[in-house]
């Protein structure tokens, strides 16, 4: 086994070692136990990430375990975004006032679960075969859809039930387009559905055209794509909300990454144009879907949750595209998305104390009544919207950019124009929630705000960076280690 | 294995018409039987034998579990759905006719699984799109879970062994945490109806 599996191995371990943790430790070191076990889990998520993207044109293809530039992203961003959930967790579990559990176990019962939902998601990216790919991705929807019904309020418990049997349904679609491939293929067990093995086999044209319509339809009513993403802005708005980020920063982008593998996997078969097509497809229905809702007043979090759907398009987009300059602006895209929308959400704690309208209503003037709340909420959105000099700007640039570079003219036009739209959404709401007019009169002292203030000043500095690398990006080794996929 | 592939699906057609939850858990409790005879009736391989033993167990534990919860949240009378009984069959068993026609040839080792398959998605598709009962939803995935089993058991060749006690394993998890929702949503509106949970909108 190389030192490269064994860290990967290391990753899927690590954070099992939380539910360990939540079953055992005592209550008054639980929440430092937790953290120092969340602590060596990004580490590990760093570590893998670092070689990966190191020695981008080396790739280990296991039976189970994959390891790539583009799964080293994945866990690089999974592994942050779950510290910084883990860290935020603390303040959240404090003001907490009702839960789905018996309060004398609530607490174990929420860190066993992040963990259990961190866990698997780190394997989503690492699963060296479609049928490992599919059991973690289905495990992450009963791990988090406990997370959305948390509090027990009768409005967590629509989101997470809404959550748990759609995407439970989508699943079982992609299991069919899964099994329709193992079918095709003539058997041979787990060998046939690895990607090693699955741009190689003998299929039926015809046959591998379905099941991979049937496996990204399934697919996507768990990235929350359009036509299948009514739960995503439910379940983002209910969820506590260091689970809403990893959710939406982390889970979405991981499921994403596996029809993307599905895509490169199936494409000597059925065509590259025609299986880039359909997530071209999927990408430019999610934008024009998310684009009305971008532009009505919605409550914070329901916002971001929208933003996550125009934001799956956006990564839909570059993918399908594919070109170098379409795949720099995805990788941009999902680190920047990442820390942009999990800022977001983790300051939605204190802007909820703050003006508890925020739960259900749009919100104004943040920035008069609190000002270094309004400068968390302003960069978030700001990087979210796209506005330089943030990396998402760059990004949707390098993918509409792409998108005429691989000869998809109409589809990078019609996403220009739609990225515009978006833009025009989310600059308004911007622009009233940071310095509008305060709406609502009972505004209180925030609660949680100082590390909503650090990780303000993380964020920044990583932003930024982020911008500077999407420039050196595209005629980097990484793009030419995602280019080349699993091949 | 035809014969027993069309009494799954019979069974399954059972499940979208029934009123009573109770029943309705029998049903898919003898879907997962008659898979495991399936499984058996392939062969007496290990790996037959060890996918009819996780079949039952999976079947058994289910059964037990949303049995449990059938006593745990006794409503005074059944949820109604929104759509009468034979409506609902009849979507069924159109969806089931358009799988049927769309999808080309899967390569199971029969056409009759696969048309079993296929109308077992469509008839769990259906359960959980027209019933409102929130255990019926539930079932709604079972069934589908079950079809995908009976695909499963019918590949040609070898199937992963590992990948179908996973899928197994996941369906139990999915179980267990709706099974903690159903209650909870049972307390908090006084029955296990969907139709209670219309409170999120957007503005």
């Amino acid at each position: 086994m190389t030192t490269r599996e064994l860290l990967a191995i290391l990753v899927l371990v690590a954070p099992l070692a939380g539910i360990l943790v939540a079953a055992v430790v005592p209550r008054e070191p639980l929440v430092r136990a937790e953290t120092a076990v969340a602590v060596v889990t990004a580490l590990a998520a760093a570590a893998v990430a670092v070689v990966a993207l190191a020695e981008p044109g080396h790739r280990d293809l296991g039976r189970w375990i994959v390891l790539d530039p583009a799964g080293g992203l994945l866990v690089g961003v999974i592994g942050a975004v779950g510290l910084a959930s883990a860290l935020m967790s603390r303040p959240f579990l404090t003001g907490r006032h009702a839960s789905l559990f018996r309060p004398h176990r609530a607490d174990r019962i929420y860190w066993a679960t992040l963990f259990a939902f961190w866990a698997v998601l780190l394997a989503v990216p690492l699963a060296g075969n479609l049928g490992a790919a599919w059991i973690a991705i289905e495990a992450t929807t009963a791990a988090s859809a406990l997370l959305v019904g948390f509090s027990g309020r009768g409005r967590a418990l629509e989101a997470g039930w809404k959550y748990l049997i759609l995407t439970s349904l989508g699943l079982g679609v992609a299991l069919l387009g899964l099994l329709m491939l193992e079918a095709a293929a003539g058997g041979g067990g787990l060998e046939t559905l690895t990607w090693r093995s699955l741009p190689h086999t003998d299929l039926n044209r015809e046959t591998a055209l379905v099941a991979y319509v049937l496996l990204l339809a399934g697919l996507a009513a768990k990235i929350g794509w359009a036509p299948v993403h009514n739960w995503l802005p439910d379940a983002h708005s209910e969820a506590p909300a260091p689970v809403s980020a990893l959710l939406s920063a982390a889970l979405l982008p991981a499921v994403l990454l596996v029809a993307w593998r599905s895509q490169q996997a199936l494409a000597p078969t059925i065509g590259e144009r025609t299986s880039r097509g359909v997530l071209v497809g999927f990408g430019l229905v999610s934008l024009a879907v998310a684009v009305p809702f971008l532009w009505r007043p919605q409550a914070w979090k329901r916002l971001l949750a929208y933003s996550s759907l125009e934001h799956m398009g956006v990564i839909g987009l570059g993918i399908g595209f594919g070109g170098p300059l379409a795949l720099a602006g995805v990788a941009i895209h999902i680190a920047g998305h990442a820390i942009a929308k999990a800022l977001g959400f983790y300051a939605a704690a204190p802007l909820l104390a703050h003006d508890p309208r925020a739960a259900g209503h749009a919100v104004g003037g943040i920035g008069r009544t609190e000002p270094s709340l309004g400068a968390s909420l302003g960069i978030s959105l700001g990087a979210l919207a796209g506005l330089p000099p943030s990396p998402l700007f760059v990004s949707e640039v390098l993918i509409v950019a792409g998108g005429f570079q691989v000869g998809r003219p109409w589809a990078a036009a019609a996403a220009a124009v739609l990225l515009a739209l978006g833009f025009l959404g989310l600059a308004h709401a911007l622009v009233d929630t940071v310095v509008g007019r305060p709406r609502g009169r009972d505004r209180h002292p925030p609660t949680g705000l100082r590390s909503v203030r650090t990780l303000t000043a993380i964020a920044v500095p990583l932003l930024l960076a982020l911008t500077a690398a999407a420039l050196w990006l595209p005629d980097s080794a990484v793009v030419d280690g995602l280019l080349r996929g699993l091949g | 294995m035809s014969a027993l592939a069309w009494a799954v699906v019979a069974l399954g057609v059972g499940v979208v018409v029934v009123r009573r939850r109770s029943l309705a858990v029998g049903l898919v409790t003898g879907q997962a039987l008659l898979l495991a005879a399936v499984a058996l009736g392939e062969g007496g391989s290990f790996d037959a034998a060890i996918a009819a033993a996780a079949l039952v167990l999976r079947g058994i534990r289910l059964a037990a579990l949303l049995l449990f919860l059938v006593r745990r949240t006794r409503e005074s009378r059944p949820v109604r759905a929104g759509v009468a009984p034979l409506a609902r069959a009849a979507a069924g068993v159109a969806l089931a006719l358009a799988l049927i026609w769309l999808i080309p040839p899967i390569g199971l080792d029969s056409m009759a699984a696969e048309r079993a398959t296929l109308s077992l998605v469509a008839i769990g598709l259906v359960t959980a799109a027209t019933r409102r009962a929130t255990l019926f939803q539930v079932l709604g995935i079972v069934l589908v879970e079950n079809g995908l089993a009976l695909a499963a058991l019918s590949l040609p060749g070898s199937s992963s062994l590992a990948i179908e006690l996973g899928v197994a394993i996941d369906l139990l998890l999915i179980a267990v945490v709706a099974g903690v929702f159903h209650e909870r949503i049972f307390a908090e509106f006084g029955a296990g109806d969907s139709a209670a949970l219309r409170s999120l909108r957007d503005n």
